[in-house]
């Protein structure tokens, strides 16, 4: 935050200019991003070392933190390769396209209420404020299909095509899962908006982790699909694919694809903290100053992250079928489900809580009778039509 | 300013959508669809009417652009393109199609822009700013139910008139080998 704020002090509240503002807030917001999103990549190595009982990068900085940037040195003096035969102009587009929406999203998460320091006030801590926040990332999610696709396509290889192919596939697929949860969301807290959505929860007290149980699982599941991470990472599927849609992609064209990856994890970390955790609120504390609010948000949003790392080093890769037997035939029709019993119980004006006791009333109940494992021959009929 | 970008866009919009007709590669035909949506979306945002320019986004690029995608990846490339250049269907025919989906659309504008005529001088202006969603949820639900529900059966049947057409298509290929696929 500017010193001057502090020195100028006078006793009306002031504001700095719109556009000084925005600017303002916007390299604040997107350098946090990339920072993070940077230090992801050295997370995963740390923690996956972790988990592994290894070590993990220690050579380049104190504790390996300086690695981020020797990686991104190295990525740059790497080799740009165009494969024979691929489309120039798309296999270049397709990067950008993969990387831009997700930080795009990042413009709508409120981090923290209104910044006052001293009599200046620097309005909520989010770069824009739209009263459709909610249909805003869902377009954005929707649009960073394309990156995949053209990767895979444009490429020229079998390789990139499947990996394509599969990764569309699959996005496709769970973010119906997705937005019908946010949808059952949006039901409970009565707007479009983010920062009511955080507001609400904050205010009543009961997150929507507790009072949309089924709906806080469906969109954790759906948000490892949709950043094509793992157990669901087919994208990438290194022992199927070699390397899935970016097979052919080098230096710095290929680090952009895992820019737009990691964005997309702290885009969804965020999404996950405002839409099931309410947000920068403390249970039983009504009113929280930004400074208290700001850190509570980014540890659930980190909570969010290391959940991204923990799954992908200690559970295995889902098999294709299974993913869109999951996808298809459990995830969406439950989400269907949920959305109806969130309609009625918000149109009956019933106390929210009776969603999580009739979530667990009947789904413990019907997993223990049909939860069995499907037969392997059965589900594998499935593969031909699908891959 | 704002006139200029409107301009700009608009152009964008026609230009993208003469490439999405004249491109001969399928995949660039969709490309150019997808930034015709794209330069559609900001002029409606341009506008004030950010509820439709986010569900344009998300509808048209999001949803039904990645399922031409789709089918246009899973078709085969070279199949296509001899398909062009050795059309199944005689000129005569196109011609005739051609002329019934060109009269089908201007009639549609027609239609349409006359109810928007009529909309805009019958309908009340929303409270305050055009995108409220209540009110846009109110008038769909009261005033233009039936249109609403009308294009959503139309849709469906549209979607059951695919199935039966493809599903229909598979036994004609595999029992009479090279008769459909000439």
């Amino acid at each position: 935050m500017p010193v001057e704020a502090v020195t100028l002090a006078d006793t009306t509240t002031k504001e700095l200019p719109l556009l000084v503002l925005w600017l303002f807030k916007a390299g604040l917001i997107y350098g946090g991003l990339l920072g993070t999103a940077a230090l992801m990549t050295l997370a995963e190595r740390k923690v996956s070392a972790w988990i592994q009982y290894r070590i993990g990068p220690n050579r380049v900085g104190p504790w390996g933190l300086l690695q981020p940037l020797a990686d991104g040195v190295k990525f740059i003096f790497k080799e740009e390769v165009v494969p024979d035969g691929a489309n120039p102009l798309m296999f270049r587009l397709a990067p950008i396209l993969s990387a831009v929406p997700a930080m795009l999203a990042i413009a709508v998460i409120p981090f923290a209420g209104e910044v006052k320091i001293g009599d200046w006030s620097f309005g909520t801590l989010s770069i824009a404020n739209l009263d459709i926040s909610v249909l805003y990332v869902g377009a954005l999610t929707g649009l960073s299909v394309y990156g995949v696709i053209l990767g895979g396509w444009s490429s020229n290889s079998k390789y990139s095509l499947l990996g394509g192919l599969r990764a569309s596939a699959q996005m496709i697929s769970y973010e119906l899962t997705l937005l019908l949860a946010v949808l059952s969301v949006v039901l409970m807290n009565g707007s479009l908006d983010l920062r009511a959505i955080a507001a609400d929860q904050a205010s009543t007290g009961m997150w929507n982790a507790i009072v949309q149980p089924v709906a806080f699982v469906l969109f954790v599941i759906a948000m490892f699909a949709e950043t094509n991470r793992h157990p669901f990472d087919f994208a990438e599927c290194e022992p199927e694919l070699v390397g899935g849609f970016h097979t052919e992609y080098s230096s710095m064209k290929f680090a952009l694809f895992f820019l737009g990856e990691y964005c997309a994890m702290v885009v969804m970390a965020c999404l996950a903290t405002t839409f099931f955790l309410g947000g920068g609120a403390l249970p039983f504390i009504a009113e929280l100053a930004w400074y208290v609010e700001l850190p509570v948000f980014c540890a659930k949003a980190s909570s969010f992250l290391f959940l991204f790392l923990w799954v992908r080093w200690t559970l295995p890769r889902f098999r294709y079928d299974q993913l869109m037997t999951l996808g298809w035939q459990v995830m969406l029709p439950l989400a269907l489900v949920n959305l109806f019993v969130t309609g009625a119980v918000v149109a009956l004006g019933w106390h929210p809580l009776l969603m999580p006791l009739l979530a667990i009333a009947v789904l413990v109940p019907f997993a223990l009778l049909f939860g069995r494992p499907r037969p392997r021959s059965e589900s594998l009929t499935h593969e031909g039509a699908a891959g | 300013m704002a006139q200029l970008l409107f301009y700009l866009l608009s152009a964008a919009a026609i230009a993208f959508g003469f490439g999405v007709v004249a491109s001969k590669s399928p995949m660039k035909s969709v490309l150019s669809l997808l930034a015709t949506f794209v330069a559609l979306a900001m002029i409606y945002l341009l506008s004030g009417f950010q509820f439709l320019a986010a569900a344009q986004l998300l509808v048209y690029a999001g949803a039904i652009l990645v399922l031409f995608l789709f089918v246009i990846m899973l078709l085969n490339m070279s199949d296509l393109e001899t398909l062009a250049e050795h059309p199944t269907v005689s000129l005569g025919h196109t011609r005739v199609a051609i002329a019934t989906v060109s009269a089908g659309v201007l009639g549609l504008i027609a239609i349409l822009g006359a109810g928007a005529v009529q909309a805009s001088e019958s309908a009340a202006m929303p409270p305050d700013g055009y995108d409220k969603i209540e009110w846009i949820a109110a008038l769909l639900f009261s005033r233009y139910m039936v249109p609403f529900q009308a294009s959503a059966i139309l849709l469906l049947a549209t979607m059951i008139g695919v199935l039966v057409l493809a599903k229909r298509r598979r036994p004609v290929q595999t029992t009479e080998l090279g008769r459909v696929d000439a």
